[in-house]
């Protein structure tokens, strides 16, 4: 095979790379270009253009404009942006339109032009380059269609929005109408149960010393005053609740928590010698907490002596607090061998007035209590349980929780 | 927002009489400066944008206000109280033609004549009514500008907005004139193109100068003449131009139309 071309030039040289024919360069460029009159008549067209129309050169110089190359919505358009544009500026970029071809047929460009103007300033003649963008629209088109989806899907969601925040609404004046009721209920209620409290007193001693001693009435009196006694602790919970709703947000302080483990111990002294409960404590991983610290006496308090009250009747009682770290999240844990419980009740556990056993007392009010503390602060509170197993409440605060612009609680007194 | 802020208003020129230029659609006071210029010398010149476009305050576009042509002729007449001006000339391209009409109408004394370049009552064919569009073609202009406007950007509009005169900032966005909002743009199109204005033709009572382009895809040579028609007292010059922008490609023969309209002074007030 014979590398040197015929006239002489020496291999590797093809002068076919080098020395382009500017006309050439011009019809056979892989773009099109034309050149058109202000007005938009062609005066000008290359071949490749030529090739994408399907026209030949003599239909199209002098006999038709610009406009009629592109589709209707494309020629309106240049009509009133493109050509203002050009004129006023000098010159269009990106403009992207489709070419009406001579069968019918359509091809997507991106159309950039230069206006050329007289000496005298007029417009002379605009210069036009064409890229075929066939693949490039058809994804333009997608991206389009997903904007109109993404559109129509944020109105969707701005309604749906606006819905859950006319639910909300509904949902905080239904809590505001059930503190209230609380508190009316607590307040309506304490003036007659102390009034039948002291008549109750009247009665035992108005009562003939033989009458009083009758073993029968002794009995009946007995248990009235219970019942009483249960009626006023319930309702002093109830009035517990409504300070912690009305109160403001404690100062947190840094708490030695072994110490006030061993405080509540004191205070739970006869229950736990009564029981013979067997109590750890394993702090020595965060021996400090930030938090108020009778909303913290509070949460101890009531899970230790819920672990205490809710026992197994075959085994002594084994209680372990547990504390430990994770991250900047201070996790407390409770757990006992007593009792525990089935998933189901483990629902409706931290629900007002929800008691899962009736053979102790009880009002269903503490965990409720601890509940709302701990997620006022910011914090969650969970529980693991298997009945006649035991069970794991876990509480988890976040770093000065109380510091945050939750509401936080006032505690119990 | 004043006004004239929301507007955009600029006045120029000196002259008894005030000269108001109305942009079409599509673009924005800019595409005057071919021509308003030339009447510096003898008008108060006055340019301003619609509510929409250009450097107007577009947060003020409400589509429920400007659903129809209505409210850009109550617009047009607010600038002119705001600028106290009466017995104006005003100059109004292709919809700011029929915003024009409107305005008045609605207060004729303010307008002692009309200027209508490329002007068209209704851009449908309709019956016997011939405004050149099928409804299908104007989907086809909205779906042009939706894939034109997919690469504009939020970013353009204060820039273009704050310094409409910097031509050094205006280079570095190409088509940076006439860019508006996509969302503005779109509904402007469809109230434009869907405005049907020929009844409101006959209660004009200004006199009119129809500049009509002898071949204008938009408004085609049959609605010139359906124009001058209806409109009483009007005159109706044909330009040997090109397409729907006369002002802008043929500009020395559109100020000598103009001119010569205006001439007969013992028209104007004194």
């Amino acid at each position: 095979m014979n590398a040197e071309p015929e006239d002489g030039a020496p291999a590797g040289h093809d002068l076919r790379l080098t020395q382009q024919n500017a006309e050439e360069l011009y019809e056979q460029a892989p773009c099109g270009y034309c050149s058109c009159l202000p007005d938009g008549t062609l005066v000008k067209l290359n071949q490749t253009l030529l090739d994408w129309l399907g026209y030949t050169r003599e239909e199209l110089v002098a006999r038709q404009g610009l406009q009629q190359l592109l589709t209707m919505g494309g020629a309106l358009h240049f009509e009133l942006h493109g050509m203002p544009l050009l004129l006023l500026q000098g010159y269009v970029r990106e403009l992207s339109y489709e070419l009406r071809r001579k069968n019918g047929t359509t091809q997507a460009v991106l159309l950039n032009a230069t206006l050329l103007r007289d000496t005298d300033g007029s417009p002379l003649v605009a210069r036009l380059t064409m890229f075929d963008i066939t693949a490039r629209r058809q994804y333009e088109l997608e991206l389009l269609q997903a904007k109109q989806l993404a559109d129509s899907q944020r109105e969707q969601l701005a309604q749906a929005n606006a819905a859950l925040l006319e639910n909300n609404k509904l949902l905080t004046r239904t809590n505001a109408d059930l503190d209230t009721f609380i508190y009316t209920a607590s307040h309506d209620l304490r003036a007659p149960i102390t009034n039948i409290d002291g008549l109750l007193t009247l009665l035992h001693r108005q009562l003939p010393p033989e009458v009083r001693q009758a073993t029968a009435i002794a009995h009946i009196l007995g248990l009235m005053k219970t019942s009483v006694d249960r009626f006023m602790g319930t309702i002093h919970q109830l009035t517990d609740i409504i300070r912690l709703q009305k109160s403001q947000a404690p100062h947190a302080e840094t708490i030695d928590l072994a110490a006030l483990l061993d405080d509540i111990c004191l205070d739970l002294t006869p229950q736990l010698r009564a029981a013979a409960v067997q109590l750890t404590v394993e702090v020595s991983q965060c021996p400090e907490v930030a938090f108020a610290p009778k909303h913290l006496r509070s949460i101890l308090y009531n899970l230790v002596s819920n672990s205490i009250k809710y026992r197994h009747p075959d085994r002594p009682p084994a209680v372990v607090v547990r504390c430990r770290r994770h991250g900047t999240t201070t996790i407390l844990e409770v757990e006992d061998n007593g009792l525990g419980m089935s998933a189901a009740q483990q629902g409706k556990l931290f629900g007002l007035f929800q008691r899962l056993h009736y053979h102790v007392q009880g009002s269903g009010v503490g965990l409720y209590m601890v509940k709302r503390i701990v997620e006022n602060a910011g914090g969650t509170i969970t529980v693991q349980s298997q009945p006649n197993v035991g069970a794991t409440f876990t509480v988890a605060l976040p770093a000065q929780a109380v510091s945050s612009e939750e509401p936080a609680l006032q505690p119990l007194e | 927002m004043n006004t004239l802020k929301r507007h955009h208003v600029s006045v120029s020129g000196t002259g008894g009489q005030a000269m108001v230029f109305v942009h079409g659609f599509g673009c924005d006071q800019h595409m005057w400066r071919l021509v308003a210029p030339a009447f510096e010398a003898q008008y108060q010149v006055v340019l301003l944008d619609l509510v929409g476009a250009g450097g107007s305050d577009l947060a003020a576009y409400q589509p429920a206000r400007y659903a129809t042509l209505a409210a850009h002729a109550e617009d047009v007449c607010e600038v002119l109280q705001t600028l106290h001006l009466h017995e104006v000339v005003f100059v109004g391209h292709s919809v700011s033609a029929m915003i024009g009409v409107l305005a008045a109408i609605r207060e004729p004394a303010r307008f002692a004549r009309l200027v209508l370049v490329a002007p068209s009552p209704y851009y449908l064919n309709e019956g016997p009514y011939t405004g050149g569009f099928e409804p299908h073609d104007i989907d086809d202009l909205l779906g042009a500008m939706d894939i034109n406007y997919l690469g504009w950007t939020a970013a353009f509009a204060p820039v273009v907005m704050a310094n409409p005169d910097q031509p050094a900032l205006a280079a570095e966005l190409a088509n940076s004139f006439c860019r508006t909002n996509p969302d503005i743009a779109r509904h402007f199109a469809d109230v434009t193109f869907r405005s049907d204005n020929r009844a409101d033709l006959p209660h004009v009572r200004t006199p009119s100068l129809i500049l009509q382009s002898a071949r204008d895809l938009i408004a085609p040579l049959a609605v010139g003449y359906y124009m001058h028609e209806q409109l009483p007292d009007s005159d109706l010059v044909v330009l040997d131009t090109t397409g729907h922008c006369p002002h802008l490609s043929a500009p020395q023969a559109t100020i000598a139309a103009i001119r010569a309209y205006l001439r007969p002074t013992s028209h104007l007030p004194t």
